[in-house]
């Protein structure tokens, strides 16, 4: 139970998440940028990126308090901390995590320097995911006990949970339709690792006074947890690497699911961008190593009451309990849907690098400067998590870019972030961080992120390949 | 040259950032001090009997009623363990005419008692008689309570004018728990 519970904490303080990738969406000198948008405006002959090291992400946020809040070294007490993070979030406070490690990612240009065929892009990369909103009534019940809530309705739908790890196996291609308009799409096929979702509970825990009895005491309980994956980790007999067979289900042994992106990039005048994605459009079917744990009934509790006019058997509390909200073991199939996300922007961009005589170089990359705003959309259990984003962007040198972005979303009204890609011959880099300000103490931070990678890329060029 | 450039403004960019960030001394073993300490209000027994209901069918009178009920919440390894201190509030009124001594027998699993709480309960002359008592249990006390699995109510009629079919009035049990645990 402590430990249950011990967990559940930790995994929350790590103050986990929300995909948001303001500063690679459409940077289109980083390959990467292509995860975010299918359809973005990034032209190469090919590349591939240094494998394990192209694509590192990482994610976390909480909504509501800190890691500080909780962890501080500060000689207070753990549950009194515990207990003021309770009281002054809500139940849509939420903490996520989303971490994700490119494992392979190359990309090809099909057809010669002069066709307009596509390009193709594919790769390999693994995702860990968790969610959970605050789940404040059950955490003020665990805390503090009914005694000073009479007549409060505990809410069991504040629990909701969900964590799961998947490998991704990716294959996209995008195209100029024309000199305007590049789309883009990517089928996805997931191997789940493990899956454990906990997001469809209801029921309510109420005591009110009453006129026979003292309390009237109702438990209405609709608690639901599906796992797949996780069940032969959690029997006594298991003694192996959790870790090392996690990673093994989740290319051999685990679930399947499909999905896609679509996107495109779109340019009503020369210096002015239009893109949109879609992504994670998707499910898994969960059908291997299947438990679902479930709590439903009602029980209305009324006591220990003697009934001296009947000499029945005595009846059991316990057993009545038991019997009216079971602890049952399903094992039936179920589907999980991917957090869907969306994105979009517009930029304008201006400053020429060549304006004196010819201003003849196709596409935004003559630009040194753009501007322009980003929006982010991503499902989650209940109402969908916004982000809103401003950023500059400037091209320093062909070989070097930078972008700066400013974010509004649920975590934080002061998020800066700054991205920077680098080319040294064939080799690029790139590095991004946001909430920068709250690198002044990161454990007081409501959310981080950063991405790195590096990938060697070779351009494509409007030049015949010998001419060079 | 460039080049150089390029990584000169990348090593300053993270010096910098590395510079700036910090981190407040966190200490996450105190997970281990966890400790829950809900305080959890609770029905524990209720009766009402008529005064009517200690009347047998050929008219004589029952002079005591028992009914024996299982109590076995502590049957729960955990709940056994997280149990710190149990307060018992215990509620009686009496609008019959005629005194009664209750008693509420905690018994363990070979029906021997461990704990008698009795109630002398005076008649009603018009009013109601309410009798009130607080019970806790704690330290050494705690454990009998902790054994019991079976509860048995004792009603044990005082003398004073007999019963008839006409007799008004009800005897009254409200009773609840404040249950102290201790989760860690």
């Amino acid at each position: 139970m402590r430990k249950i519970i011990a967990f559940f904490f930790v995994l929350i303080s790590l103050n986990c998440f929300s995909q948001n990738k303001q500063l690679l969406y459409n940077f289109t000198s980083v390959p990467q940028s292509l995860m975010t948008n299918p359809g973005a405006d990034f032209k190469y002959k090919y590349y591939f990126g240094v494998p394990l090291l192209s694509g590192f992400s990482f994610k976390t946020a909480s909504s509501g308090f800190s890691a500080y809040d909780l962890f501080a070294n500060d000689g207070v007490d753990f549950n009194q901390k515990l207990r003021n993070v309770v009281y002054s979030t809500s139940r849509r406070d939420h903490a996520a995590v989303n971490e994700q490690i490119e494992i392979l990612n190359g990309g090809i240009k099909l057809g010669d320097w002069l066709d307009n065929k596509g390009y193709l892009s594919f790769g390999l990369y693994q995702e860990f995911d968790f969610f959970s909103y605050m789940p404040k009534d059950l955490a003020i019940l665990a805390l503090d006990g009914n005694q000073n809530y009479i007549g409060k309705s505990f809410n069991l739908a504040d629990l909701s949970v969900k964590a799961e790890a998947v490998t991704v196996l990716h294959l996209g291609y995008h195209k100029n339709l024309s000199e305007k308009l590049i789309v883009g799409a990517r089928g996805k096929v997931y191997f789940s690792g493990f899956n454990a979702t906990s997001t469809q509970n209801s029921g309510s825990i109420i005591t009110t006074n009453s006129n026979t009895t003292v309390y009237n005491q109702i438990i209405n309980s609709n608690l639901e947890l599906k796992t797949s994956g996780v069940s032969k980790y959690t029997t006594d007999e298991y003694d192996g690497d959790v870790a090392g067979d996690i990673q093994k289900q989740m290319l051999f042994g685990g679930d399947l699911g499909l999905g896609f992106d679509l996107g495109f990039t779109y340019y009503p005048k020369k210096n002015t961008q239009i893109t949109a994605s879609i992504l994670d459009v998707g499910f898994v079917n969960h059908s291997k190593d299947v438990e679902n744990y479930t709590l439903k009934g009602y029980y209305n509790y009324q006591g220990i009451n003697p009934d001296f006019s009947n000499t029945d058997d005595p009846e059991s509390i316990y057993d009545d309990f038991r019997e009216a909200i079971p602890l049952d073991t399903l094992y039936t199939k179920y589907t999980t849907w991917r957090p869907v996300k969306l994105n979009a922007s517009y930029q304008y961009s201006f400053g020429t690098a060549t304006d004196e005589d010819c201003v003849c170089i196709a596409g935004e990359k003559s630009y040194k400067n753009a501007v322009g705003a980003q929006l982010f959309v991503m499902s989650t259990p209940r109402t969908p998590i916004t982000a809103l984003t401003g950023f500059y962007r400037r091209n320093v040198s062909d070989k070097l870019h930078l972008k700066a972005t400013y974010t509004l979303d649920s975590y934080s009204y002061t998020n800066i972030g700054l991205g920077l890609s680098a080319d040294i011959g064939k080799f690029n880099m790139y590095f991004m961080a946001d909430n920068l300000l709250e690198y002044r103490d990161v454990s007081k931070a409501n959310s981080l992120s950063f991405q790195f990678g590096f990938n060697f890329i070779f351009k494509d060029s409007n030049e015949p390949p010998y001419s060079q | 040259m460039k080049k150089y450039y390029l990584l000169k403004i990348t090593c300053w960019a993270f010096l910098i950032m590395s510079t700036f960030s910090c981190s407040s001394d966190l200490n996450f073993d105190q997970v281990n001090d966890l400790k829950l300490q809900p305080v959890v209000e609770g029905n524990l027994s209720y009766f009402n009997v008529a005064a009517t209901d200690f009347l047998a069918d050929n008219g004589s009178e029952y002079n005591l009623v028992l009914d024996s009920q299982d109590f076995d919440i502590f049957r729960d390894r955990y709940l056994n363990d997280y149990l710190q201190k149990a307060d018992l509030h215990f509620e009686i009124t009496n609008t019959i005419n005629r005194a009664f001594k209750a008693d509420i027998l905690l018994l363990n699993d070979n029906d021997q008692v461990l704990y008698t709480i009795s109630f002398d309960i005076p008649a009603s002359a018009g009013t109601p008689t309410v009798i009130s008592k607080m019970e806790i249990f704690e330290n050494a006390k705690l454990q009998l309570l902790k054994n019991t699995r079976k509860l048995q109510f004792a009603l044990t009629v005082k003398s004073g004018p007999a019963f008839n079919s006409n007799s008004t009035g009800n005897l009254i049990l409200r009773s609840s728990a404040t249950v102290y645990l201790e989760i860690e």
